[in-house]
């Protein structure tokens, strides 16, 4: 049986619960809008940051039937840039929740399995990668490296997967000392059957419900990373960048003058996160029986 | 409880091995990624002075000798804080990130000292509340403000400020004033110095200034300190030790004060630690960009765009070991005030 | 005589999680406790005991209900659906809780626990707490330094006297046991079966120990009920229940059990516990009963047994298959 199947169930479970249908149709709106933006925006080429003709006459200029979200400080129709931006945030949410989730399970199963030097070394390793703040990573590809996804992702992950890496650690120890593991590996089959099977396969569910809530906080800390302007290059349509575009062209007057132009980029954020963020918190509910007992001040 | 000296030797020991190994990590970058490293480190120098700038910077390197002693080299003047002079700043690296982090952590304790407490009370009360209309409102609200860009609602609280009192909260205290009056900052934790000279004027000025990026800024905290602390709370309350105690006759409110909290401090402890060093990034990006503050990131904005390599290798670094510290410090903290914690 | 514990047609139901429906527990039963009984309530898994324990100690979890009415000492404990344990808990009932393990608070030090129960029970201070807590520590016998203790520090053995002394020093008049001798070491048992049974005769305190171990509890208690399925099947003193069993499902339970000094082939149990949702009035041992017979859909009444005083059993075809 693939581990996949009994997640699949655990969704199903939780269709009917109201947070999750929120979090479920957020999600899925802005998957598609993230697919469809480029066609459905009325300025698709001053979406990717192209300043527009004539930009004088068009700069900062309030919400309007025409400018929906209204102008940037290039003149730039802030609805077509906001729309399309949510490409880059899903690409940006699910690569680093998704590379981290492999690289993790890999090392954190490892670890737990091979015991010994293996074990010694995997989890050095991993306190040294939780121990970096992934802005610091950032810095040093930004001093090296062109502008780019790959600052914003590789720098994320390279001290993401090491909370995945933990996380794993901690279930798998917890399984690879049961006995029918035990017995597993007494019947001779293979470690990486037993692996699959026996061990990924059991811890996998609550592991890949952490995975969908980090999807929001992946978002956030590289929203941050491209608002510090250290990730995607600008006029990049992201919206950390278009709120660092406001900030940075004109200080923080930027909020007083064209309130637009930090509101629209920041609710997108904030809408994004919160989807994914709803999408979880039933599953883990659902996964911890810590959480689904009942109990309250009953004396 | 005293902790014993064999648990913080250990703790101590595994943090110092991973402060070298993060170094190394930042030497090796220096060195292999693409570009010259004494290019790099002079600052990519321009004009007649180029040649003589990266020539010294070769020689600080040691980049002649071979690279496990250019690295011990490294770990040595990391350690001692002796990195150079900012390109940028004209004072020594050390100068730089010290003043950065005096403005950040002011600003980070601020903000913990009101939000941990805040946010015990908040999980807490509702925890013993469950189901109540309070503890659903705080429910949603801790999911909305943890989905919230912190940077984000900086602004929104700055245009909050400007557009009710027409106060805008920029930068960390208004010079005028500190010059007005003598301000003399000594330990570089405003509040503390104002406090001390008995300037209420600018300590005044400061705390108007520092409490809008408090705010943003705490809104992680609050979040997860007040979510944390009702699920443990919830799960104390199922113990059985809350149980027979019950059962003795000891009254409710003894029973959360003696009970319930003392087995939910450490890991709130262990839980604000971590949330701890996760907002000095929040507080670099809030700080710099959001409210012009001087601190940390404005250091690395200008560092980047000063091209002032040692000054942001220096932060990347002293930023990791900070990091580590306060990781180190939270865990053994925790460790002595939980008697369960055989050490 | 005075009555200790008294339940007339009490029932305890849990909730389920979706609030669809109600596990009953505890159904119709009518108990009575004399005061210094040291009384036994027998059961299997599952049968009910210790949920009748925990209503009698005042610690019912919140996703339950009652009906019916528990007095304890004339005072109405449980009214149908509303409860009122004020006063009575610590003070005129205590509790020695199943796990040692886990029954003691692990930030807090044995003195401290002393100190929290008896300034709220007794409005003692600390100095008053203390030589109160030597005292109850030296009837279980341990001394005052596991006072600075934490629980930890203390093995399986010296935690549930720990346990028993805090149940005693605030002087209650009942105390329930609830599986005191499930979690500790077989070794310890006997000595700390001896012990609540000198609580009982010296102290005159009440007992009410809740276990499924037949053959040990029968060495403290003078009466004893079986439970099965929320139902009080067989109730008597001691001696003539274990001599006499009447009801089929105590003879098995005494054919399960070594007894010392007697040679008999030991039975296993036939068939697994039921859970109660429908409360209907049938005989919970109908399905397991080898000698079960058409009267057995309807409930059999509490009957008393021959001449024997005091000495109940609920089955049909001890009163002749006949209702009355």
């Amino acid at each position: 049986m693939p581990p996949s199947l009994p997640f699949i169930r655990l969704v199903h479970r939780n269709l009917r619960k109201y947070r999750f249908k929120i979090g479920l149709s957020i999600t899925i709106a802005i998957l598609v809008l993230s697919l469809v933006s480029q066609y459905i925006a009325p300025y698709p080429r001053e979406g990717l940051g192209y300043v527009p003709v004539g930009e004088e006459s068009r700069r900062l200029l309030p919400p309007s039937p025409q400018y929906l979200f209204g102008t940037d400080t290039l003149g730039r129709d802030l609805f077509s840039r906001v729309i399309m931006a949510s490409r880059s945030a899903i690409i940006q949410a699910f690569s680093v929740v998704f590379l981290s989730l492999i690289i993790g399970l890999i090392v954190g199963v490892l670890a737990a399995y091979f015991k010994g030097l293996v074990e010694l070394v995997l989890n050095y390793l991993t306190e040294l990668f939780m121990a970096i703040p992934s802005i610091v990573i950032a810095l040093f590809f930004r001093l090296t490296l062109e502008a780019g996804f790959h600052v914003v992702i590789i720098s994320l992950v390279t001290t993401w997967w090491a909370w995945y890496a933990r996380i794993t650690y901690v279930y798998a120890k917890g399984v690879v000392e049961l006995d029918y593991v035990v017995l597993a590996k007494l019947s001779g089959l293979s470690p990486a059957k037993i692996i699959m099977r026996h061990v990924v396969g059991v811890i996998i569910q609550p592991i890949l419900v952490q995975a969908i809530s980090d999807l929001g906080s992946a978002l956030l800390e590289a929203s941050g990373i491209n608002f510090m302007g250290l990730g995607l290059p600008p006029g990049y349509p992201d919206w950390g960048v278009i709120l660092y575009e406001g900030i940075s062209e004109m200080g923080i007057i930027a909020f007083t003058r064209a309130p637009w132009l930090v509101f629209y980029p920041g609710l997108f954020i904030l809408l994004t996160t919160l989807g994914f963020t709803l999408l979880a918190d039933p599953l883990r509910e659902d996964l911890d029986p810590r959480l689904r007992r009942r109990w309250k001040l009953w004396f | 409880m005293p902790v014993s000296l064999n648990y913080i030797f250990k703790r101590v020991l595994l943090s110092i091995l991973v402060v070298i190994g993060v170094i190394v990590f930042s030497y090796i970058l220096l060195l292999y990624t693409p570009g010259d490293p004494a290019v790099k480190w002079a600052g990519n120098p321009r004009g007649p002075e180029a040649r003589k700038a990266i020539e010294i910077a070769r020689r600080e390197l040691g980049l002649d000798q071979p690279i496990h002693v250019q690295i011990a080299q490294f770990i040595y003047h990391v350690f001692t804080g002796n990195l150079g002079l900012s390109i940028a700043y004209k004072v020594p690296v050390s100068q730089v990130i010290t003043s950065g982090f005096t403005a950040t952590l002011e600003l980070l304790i601020f903000t913990y000292l009101l939000a941990v407490p805040l946010g015990l009370w908040l999980g807490i009360y509702s925890a013993l509340r469950r189901g109540s209309r309070f503890d659903s409102f705080i429910q949603s609200l801790s999911v909305v403000l943890a989905s919230t860009p912190t940077f984000w609602l900086g602004a929104i609280i700055a245009l909050i400020s400007y557009s009710t009192t027409g106060f805008l909260p920029y930068g960390r205290v208004s010079y005028k004033l500190a010059t007005s009056t003598g301000f003399n900052p000594i330990t570089g934790f405003y509040l503390l110095d104002a406090l001390i000279q008995g300037n209420y004027a600018v300590f005044l000025d400061a705390l108007l200034r520092i409490i809008p990026p408090a705010l943003a800024i705490s809104v992680y905290p609050i979040g997860v300190v007040a979510r944390v602390s009702r699920t443990l709370v919830a799960e104390a309350l199922l113990e059985d030790y809350v149980r027979s105690a019950v059962a003795w006759g000891v009254r409710r409110n003894t029973i959360i004060k003696h009970f319930v909290l003392k087995s939910i401090i450490p890991p709130v402890i262990q839980i604000s630690g971590l949330a701890f060093v996760y907002s000095i990034v929040d507080a670099m990006v809030v700080e710099s960009l959001v409210f012009g503050r001087e601190g940390l990131g404005s250091i690395l904005l200008d560092s980047l765009h000063k091209a002032d390599f040692r000054v942001t290798i220096a932060l990347a670094i002293y930023l990791t070991i900070f990091y580590i510290s306060v990781n180190t410090i939270v865990d053994i903290i925790q460790a002595s005030i939980d008697p369960r914690v055989k050490i | 005589m005075v009555l200790a514990v008294r339940a007339s047609g009490i029932s305890i139901g849990y909730i389920d999680e979706e609030e669809e429906y109600i596990v009953w527990a505890v159904r119709r039963v009518d108990l009575a406790i004399e005061e210094g009984d040291a009384f036994c309530l027998v059961g299997e898994s599952g049968s009910g005991k210790t949920t009748f324990a925990n209503a009698i100690a005042g610690i019912l979890p919140p996703h339950v209900v009652t009906r019916g009415k528990l007095y304890i000492f004339d005072r109405l404990a449980i009214d149908e659906s509303t409860w009122n344990f004020n006063g009575l808990r610590g003070r005129v009932v205590s509790y020695i809780p199943q796990n040692p393990g886990t029954s003691l608070s692990p930030f807090l030090t044995i003195e401290e626990h002393f100190y929290h129960v008896l300034r709220d029970t007794l409005r003692y201070d600390r100095e008053k707490s203390r030589r109160a807590a030597i005292e109850a520590l030296l009837k279980v016998g341990l001394d005052r330094g596991v006072l600075e203790d934490y629980p930890h520090e203390l093995s399986g053995g010296m935690q549930q006297r720990v346990l028993i002394a805090i149940a005693l020093a605030s002087n209650a008049k009942i105390i329930v046991a609830d599986e005191p001798t499930s979690a500790i070491d077989a070794n310890l048992r006997a000595s700390v079966l001896q012990l609540l049974g000198k609580l009982n005769r010296e102290y005159r305190v009440t007992l009410l120990i809740v276990t499924h171990d037949l053959a040990s509890t029968s060495i403290v208690c003078n009466r004893l009920a079986v439970m099965l399925a929320g139902k009080i099947v067989e109730t008597g003193r001691t001696i003539s229940v274990l001599r006499n069993p009447q009801h089929p499902y105590t003879k098995m339970l005494l054919d399960c059990i070594p007894l010392l000094g007697v040679k008999k082939p030991l039975k296993p149990l036939p068939g697994e516990p039921i859970q109660v949702v429908e409360d209907k009035a049938i005989c919970p041992f109908r399905e397991r009963c080898p000698r079960a017979i058409d009267k057995c859909v309807e409930e059999p009444p509490l009957k008393p047994v021959g001449d024997e005083e005091s000495h109940y059993v609920k089955c049909w075809i001890l009163t002749g298959g006949e209702s009355e």
